[in-house]
């Protein structure tokens, strides 16, 4: 015993000398450096803008790059961005942008057209696919000097003030990539990245996080911030743990389940930021591929109303989103308020599961024979649905369970198939299934939502190859109206249009749900409006305008056992280890 | 030890890795989804651009043909690109393994460590109280699914007492000596997850083993010869006890890989388990294949090791 009580002794004494020391090299922060420390489920996939894959990505390159037109803070609406602003001839297949003169690289290279008039050309020369969609009608870009892009296009077009959601890259950086594999464009990985928004990505590891330190050149008001740290959790009980105990400041994309357990808490403010996607019940009508098998009856009007009838969207609501969501109603999202019809109440399709049997009954579709499911007078077949429903979509697995009770009610079995987004993808290659429960989300400017339900674009983006000619006469005309009121009456009239016809039921608009802590940091800038995104999104402004509480430094430390706690057990288990060596050999002498 | 022992053992440990190649290389193909029209769905592709990408990565020759460059680009050590980050499987794999490599090894050696001394001890002096309360103590864990326990401790230990951090390898502020610290404060909870769903396995095993071997006649022997009793435990009891859980021990090296992945999905530990766990839920086939490959070799490997260190202690394997 005299052995081990020798060690304890030496080991304390160790950590008496080295315990001031470690305790020193834990304060390496600089007390003054101000970091805001933001909790994510979502890892970063891919740190290129040309790659972008998932949420995080794109988070990343909003805070880094800037656009050519910027989304603005309000209402998503075109505001000066990189370019103070860009006039259309009076044709208008020539667009004359103004770029701003002041902006510098975070190398500190100076920004000029020609940096803009790059990124377009690479985007359309090597096919990049998230953007190349903002480039129709072949267009041309003409740099006759630093502060001046023309963008001609073959037919007029409001292409250039969409804003195309494009972030601008520095061609000093990205020019050698030009013309390269797409393969080797979608892996590149510049870090530390050269961008002209307010951060750029500094350091990323793999499943951890990442960190984005302030531009220096940056153009716009000085960030109070000096740095973003991201760490990723695995799970969300862990990240919301983390909220509370203080060791990030923010964390995005809480599940409904665990925000709950944020609302109320002292220090901690949530944000259910306005819907920018919505879950879809799309109808198939054929036209996919050979596989392709529909059921007949679903082509008549009279079933989707009455199925659209058959569905409770506020149960859908507070079932599958505990209540964070609204019922929905056409395809264009909230948060693109501007152009979003809302549907009044006395004109929507009422929840009336009686009204749907009485409908049903009325055109024929009677049980004949008498097993609880009406069959189609026209084939005899009885209304079997098959319906697919992505589980990486939230609420989508929950929701069918749901609707598969309604239209139960109403004499429509319906076969629900969870699947994994790429097994719905292969029910959408084929267009082996009826109806399926989806999501879509897409631009603040409607065309691209409104053109899916065009007819040229089945099998291309199209859910169900729905096809209607006055409904793309009407999309033909709202792309060719260059008045924004104007063709927001269109645009309207298209909704209400979809909404009757039924190609597709928005089931609801879920909501993004952050919370924060408002001890730490304020004066955020959320957009759209009050009630939009914290963080970075559509635009950079929040992480410019955020600063600290009491504009002290706010760098909070880890929780864990300070260092001498660690060594004075390393010790103590050491010193039992060594002083069971020593009886042992003492004991085998004896022996 | 004799050579064909060892040369049967190698040349069935060989067969089985190719089993484990072909099983990994054809399971991954027969799946639903398409790995291509996972990336088209996010990223707006039209046919061309699909068909391109399938070219890209080889998914449009034949079968056999495919399994032939798989089986020589393993060999190579190329692993494969992941269809989602567009950067090699290798890379992935490589940051990850250490933080895995870290929290299994420390962990196992724990549980091992202090199961087999709790077996021995219980085992020794069967029925006393000390045998009897670590007896239900590691049943219960034993029983206890790991993610429910993780769950349990960061619960309490990191929300609501806030002693460790709630997950994570380490805080980015730190850097020198005290980013061990940091590590060592990361790892705290995870490990202590990991020993106590383990250590109950270890003990009981020991213990049984043990309680065998007290009644056999050398040790009775030993006894009437007035040997110590610690000595007739540590010299004739504990070393012919030990052989069941030695092999145990080196098969949980193995499998312990996979029973990572819940705790590492837990405490957002980024390692082999936390990718695989990802990789999963992408369809990120390069990535899932590469990690059921590892695991599966780690097995065989450890069943060699366990098998060969076996003929070695025990010369009565070898002649069979």
């Amino acid at each position: 015993m005299r052995h081990v009580a020798r060690f304890v002794v030496l080991g304390s004494l160790l950590v008496t000398v080295l315990a001031p020391a470690l305790g020193a090299s834990a304060q390496t922060d600089d007390a003054s450096e101000v970091v805001l420390r933001v909790g994510t489920v979502q890892d970063l996939a891919n740190d290129n803008p040309f790659g972008v894959v998932g949420g995080a990505d794109w988070g990343v390159a909003t805070t880094e790059y800037d656009m050519l037109l910027k989304f603005s803070d309000e209402d998503l609406s075109p505001s000066p961005g990189l370019a103070t602003g860009c006039e259309p001839s009076t044709d208008h297949m020539t667009w004359t942008c103004s770029i701003r003169d002041d902006v510098t690289w975070s190398d500190g290279t100076p920004l000029t057209s020609s940096d803009i008039a790059f990124t377009f050309r690479f985007i359309i020369d090597n096919k990049i696919p998230a953007y190349r969609n903002y480039f129709p009608y072949a267009p041309t870009f003409e740099t006759p000097n630093d502060t001046t892009l023309i963008w001609k296009s073959q037919q007029p077009t409001f292409a250039p003030d969409l804003p195309p959601w494009v972030y601008i890259v520095p061609e000093h950086v990205w020019a050698p990539y030009d013309g390269r594999d797409r393969k080797e464009i979608r892996s590149a990985s510049i870090i530390p990245a050269v961008g002209s928004g307010p951060f750029v990505l500094t350091d990323w590891r793999r499943g951890q996080g990442w960190t984005m330190e302030r531009n220096p050149h940056f153009w716009g008001e000085r960030p109070a911030v000096d740095r973003i740290e991201y760490r990723v959790f695995d799970n969300q009980e862990a990240m919301v743990q983390a909220l509370k105990n203080g060791e990030i400041d923010i964390a995005d994309a809480i599940q409904p389940s665990v925000f709950r357990s944020l609302e109320g808490l002292p220090d901690i403010a949530t944000q259910e930021v306005v819907s920018d996607w919505w879950l879809n019940l799309a109808f198939n009508f054929g036209g996919q591929g050979p596989d392709a098998d529909p059921l007949p009856a679903l082509e008549d009007h009279d079933v989707r109303e009455a199925i659209a009838m058959a569905i409770d969207k506020q149960e859908i609501v507070d079932k599958a989103y505990l209540g964070y969501a609204d019922p929905g109603d056409t395809i264009v999202r909230q948060a693109s308020a501007y152009w979003h019809l809302d549907i009044p109440s006395d004109e929507e399709i009422p929840y009336d599961p009686e009204g749907a049997n009485a409908l049903l009954d009325q055109a024929g579709y009677a049980d004949t024979d008498g097993d609880g499911i009406r069959e189609d007078p026209s084939t005899g077949d009885a209304l079997r649905i098959r319906m697919p429903a992505s589980e990486e979509t939230t609420g989508a697995a929950e929701a069918g369970q749901l609707i598969v009770g309604y239209l139960g009610d109403v004499g429509i079995e319906v076969n629900l198939q969870p699947a994994s987004d790429a097994k719905m993808n292969d029910h959408w290659g084929a267009g082996d299934f009826d109806m399926y429960i989806w999501y879509w989300s897409g631009d603040p400017d409607p065309d691209y939502q409104l053109s899916v339900f065009t007819a040229g674009l089945c099998a291309v983006w199209s859910d169900g190859c729905w096809s209607d000619p006055r409904f793309d006469a009407m999309y033909e005309e709202q792309r060719a109206t260059f008045d924004r009121e104007q063709r927001r009456e269109i645009v309207y009239e298209m909704q209400r249009y979809l909404y009757d016809e039924i190609p597709a039921i928005v089931l609801a608009y879920p909501k993004w749900l952050e919370a924060y802590r408002t001890d730490r940091f304020t004066n955020w800038t959320p957009a759209p409006g009050a009630d939009g995104y914290l963080l970075p999104t559509y635009n950079y402004t929040s992480v410019v305008t955020v600063r600290p509480v009491g504009g002290t430094s706010s760098a909070g430390s880890s929780p864990g056992l300070p260092a001498w706690v660690w060594l004075a057990a390393a010790a103590v288990i050491a010193a039992i280890v060594a002083g069971t060596v020593v009886r042992g050999r003492r004991r085998r002498d004896v022996a | 030890m004799s050579r064909r022992y060892l040369t049967r053992k190698v040349l069935h440990a060989a067969l089985t890795l190719f089993g484990v190649l072909a099983f990994n290389f054809f399971l991954f193909r027969v799946m639903p989804g398409d790995p291509i029209g996972l990336l088209t769905r996010s990223e707006r592709l039209t046919d061309a651009d699909v068909a391109e990408l399938r070219t890209a990565y080889g998914l449009d020759e034949p079968m056999p043909r495919q399994f032939v460059g798989y089986l020589g680009d393993v060999a190579r050590g190329d692993l494969g690109v992941s269809l989602r980050t567009a950067v090699p499987v290798s890379t992935l794999v490589g940051e990850r393994v250490w933080p895995t490599a870290l929290l299994v090894g420390v962990g196992t050696l724990l549980a091992t460590v202090l199961g087999v001394l709790i077996g021995i001890k219980g085992g020794w002096r069967r029925g006393s109280v000390f045998d009897t309360s670590t007896l239900y103590g590691s049943l219960i864990l034993y029983s206890m699914p790991e993610g429910w326990l993780g769950m349990l401790l960061l619960m309490t230990f990191a929300g609501m007492l806030g002693w460790f951090p709630v997950g994570g390898f380490t805080t980015t502020e730190t850097s020198g000596l005290s980013t061990i610290v940091d590590v060592a404060n990361h790892l705290f909870l995870p490990c202590l997850t990991l020993v106590l769903g383990y250590i109950g396995e270890y003990a009981i095993v020991m213990r049984s083993a043990l309680l065998e071997t007290v009644n056999e006649d050398y040790i009775l022997t030993a006894k009437a010869k007035g040997v110590p009793e610690h000595l007739v435990r540590r010299r004739h009891a504990v070393p012919n006890a030990f052989l069941p859980t030695f092999t145990l021990i080196f098969m949980s090296f193995g499998y312990v890989l996979g029973g990572a992945i819940v705790i590492e999905a837990v405490y957002s530990w980024p390692g082999l388990g936390q990718l695989a766990f990802d990789s999963i839920n992408q369809l990120d086939y390069p990535v899932i294949q590469a990690i059921f490959l590892i695991t599966s070799a780690m097995v065989i490997v450890f069943n060699l090791a366990a098998d060969v260190t076996y003929g070695l202690i025990d010369p009565r394997v070898s002649h069979v």
